[in-house]
């Protein structure tokens, strides 16, 4: 009788311990590690989702670690470069920019989601091309680069100017407007880096143009939009309706110290415009200029955003592309939750709700986030390819070069010759 | 020395001690400013530091940071000076030619970058199963050409007379290392260990490769944690800067006037 009571106790132990393990497992399959960089946007992002998952997964958890972008790109490239990729995460979060590049250079890293639940054709077009490589798609479209012309709505007016004058215009509008601002308050339009290609590429992409062909070969050469880009941007220092700066801080200064009178960036710079709160009902949003006389110009253009790859040491593939179709590719409560962040959705489902519409006090009233989704819709393809940050750099240096006095067509030359030298060509 | 030419003198030293010292001072100042002051450029101390030090807390782990990068530049210190030094000794007191080679062939391992190698190493120490370890975070960097180097250049000074007389008396080799070469060599330790006390707590890139499980944050990954978003809180990420500096400011300042005599090679 003792024996048996002994063997019961043991038998209903080992069940316990068993049923405790299986849940340990269950638990364990449904945890997924993700890498991203920013506390207040792209991992609060990240949680959001994780508790709209919860929802219908409760055992879901996700592992969040905070990664820089530079050292996202040091451990992917480490970790691929060894051939050991047990140290990356099951998602991680990519610069749009860097998207084809890291795909094309490191293709056994990522897992190819085009079969996946994920349905593609919910997002912008512009924003899925950034992750598409062979026609496969390797990334969920994540946060929102639209570029945005925003504007000192107060130091226009004392130009007798308002945020209308600066819609759908051209650059050569633009220039005009600016020298009338910088005549009547003397405070210039836009500031940039100086040794940056930002804008230069906003300009090209607004068109729908590249530093590459469809070949991923350099077309810089010859290329009529990007020759008129770089007159557009020197006539812009020398008319001092732009001034350079010298780093990315004194770039914000200018706008925070009010030292010009807007900008022009990727949307994601409002949340800076925005710790200036003095400054609030004095800035307006609208479009960016076209360029004038090119085929296929627009005022809708791309800078920065980023989307989330699946990395092939993700055990559980499944869930994780069940994760991102529920969330990030399917849930418009998702986007409301994270819009007081400033992410702002390139899922166009979510351009429709009801808080996309509501009004942003710091931008004069007006429904910004709508604006911004509409702006997403509008914007051209990019091509970057393997070399883009190359390209990025040599059109950089030879902006400079003309700033200081160069000839725009041999500083395009050197800047092909740079890029063909850095591609073996 | 005429009296005009000691004013001029006087007043040189204070523009470049001024120069050298308001960064550190406009960190401070930073540090208890609101962000959008920093950025306006503002000067004085402000108000916003208990702010800042909430927003720190809440933002990022600063005590396991802080735990995290003691603990790491305490043993690697330790050991690297026990590494170094020993090394350091050998070269320099059994000299050879083959030995003398071989300390060529590790000064020419200071002229090649640290990223150069990090690919391969990174491959070794995931071959030996050394990822996100204590031993794999300070086994590169225990022993450096410049410490042994260091090391080796004061065992130069040391009187081989001394260590002759050390045998003869019957101390063992080692002994005659603890015994007569440790205490005289005081200020080049101390200068050694400042080096490497700040080196390892300002190490950066292999920290970051080979812990990657996100649960060994050190302090210059929280800096660098704190200017990776898209909105930098200047007074935040000057006060995180100010928490990371000190440390080193005071090991500086503490081994200040050793690490004088240490650099110069002094013998007492």
């Amino acid at each position: 009788m003792k024996f048996r009571k002994v063997l019961s106790g043991i038998l209903a132990a080992t069940m316990v311990l068993g049923m405790t393990c299986m849940s340990t497992s269950a638990e364990e399959e449904e945890k997924l590690t993700v890498w991203c960089w920013d506390p207040a946007f792209n991992m609060n992002a990240m949680y959001e989702a994780e508790k709209v998952y919860q929802q219908d997964h409760p055992n879901f958890k996700l592992d969040v670690v905070e990664t820089p972008w530079e050292d996202v790109q040091t451990l992917l490239t480490t970790a691929a470069s060894s051939g050991d990729l047990s140290t990356l995460p099951d998602i991680l979060l990519m610069q749009d920019n860097a998207f084809q590049k890291n795909v094309i250079s490191y293709p056994d890293a990522f897992t190819d989601l085009t079969d996946s639940v994920i349905d593609f054709s919910q997002f912008a077009e512009a924003k899925t091309a950034y992750s598409v490589v062979d026609g496969k798609n390797y990334g969920v479209p994540f946060d929102n680069g639209t570029v945005v012309g925003a504007y000192r709505t107060d130091v226009l007016k004392q130009a007798g100017l308002t945020v209308d004058d600066f819609t759908d215009i051209t650059w050569s509008e633009y220039i005009e407007l600016g020298k009338k601002v910088l005549d009547a308050t003397g405070t210039p339009l836009l500031s940039m880096q100086a040794g940056e290609s930002d804008l230069i590429m906003m300009m090209l992409q607004s068109a729908g143009s590249s530093l590459f062909d469809e070949e991923g070969n350099p077309a810089m050469v010859g290329n009529e939009v990007l020759t008129s880009v770089m007159g557009i941007y020197q006539e812009l220092v020398t008319s001092g309706v732009m001034i350079e700066v010298n780093n990315w801080d004194e770039y914000i200064q200018t706008m925070n110290a009010g030292t010009v009178a807007g900008t022009i960036n990727g949307c994601w710079i409002m949340a800076s415009i925005q710790t200036a709160e003095d400054q609030s009902g004095n800035w307006a949003l609208t479009n960016m200029p076209s360029l004038d006389n090119i085929d296929g110009a627009t005022n809708y253009s791309n800078n920065g955003g980023s989307s989330w790859a699946v990395t092939s040491n993700c055990q559980n593939v499944e869930l994780a592309t069940d994760f991102l179709g529920a969330t990030f590719g399917g849930s418009v409560e998702l986007y409301e939750n994270i819009l007081p962040s400033g992410a702002l959705a390139t899922y166009l489902p979510a351009g429709e709700s009801d808080a996309y519409a509501e009004p942003s006090e710091f931008f004069g009233g007006d429904a910004v986030s709508a604006k911004l989704t509409e702006f997403a819709g509008k914007t051209p393809s990019n091509n970057t390819g393997v070399y883009y940050y190359e390209a990025r750099d040599a059109v950089a240096t030879a902006i400079a070069n003309v700033i200081a006095g160069g000839d725009i067509v041999s500083e395009i030359q050197t800047a092909e010759d740079t890029v063909k030298f850095a591609m073996g060509m | 020395m005429s009296k005009g030419k000691k004013i001029a003198q006087y007043v040189f030293l204070t523009i470049v001690s001024i120069i050298s010292v308001f960064p550190l001072y406009w960190m401070a100042c930073s540090a208890t400013n609101q962000s959008v002051e920093v950025i306006r450029g503002k000067l004085v101390p402000g108000t916003y530091l208990i702010e800042n030090f909430k927003n720190l807390i809440g933002n990022q782990n600063l005590g396991a940071a802080m735990i995290n990068s003691f603990k790491y530049s305490v043993i690697l210190t330790l050991i690297s000076l026990v590494v170094c030094s020993l090394a350091g000794y050998g070269f320099e007191i059994y000299h050879d030619k083959g030995k003398d080679l071989v300390m060529s062939i590790i000064l020419l391992a200071m002229m090649v970058p640290f990223a150069a190698i990090l690919i391969p190493l990174f491959q070794m120490f995931s071959k030996a199963k050394l990822l996100n370890t204590t031993i794999g975070f300070m086994l590169p960097t225990i022993s450096t050409p410049f410490l042994i180097m260091m090391f080796r250049q004061s065992a130069r000074s040391f009187p081989h007379d001394i260590i002759e007389a050390a045998r003869l008396d019957g101390l063992s080799e080692f002994q005659i290392f603890y015994r007569m070469f440790f205490p005289t060599m005081r200020s080049t330790y101390a200068a050694a260990m400042t080096i490497t006390f700040m080196n390892a707590w300002n190490s950066y890139l292999w920290p970051k490769v080979i812990m990657t499980n996100g649960k060994s944050l050190t302090m210059p990954m929280l800096v660098a944690n704190l200017v990776g978003g898209y909105v930098t809180d200047y007074g935040m990420l000057m006060l995180a800067v100010l928490f990371c500096s000190v440390p080193t400011i005071v090991v500086f300042f503490v081994l200040q006037k050793s690490f004088a005599e240490g650099i110069t090679g002094a013998v007492k």
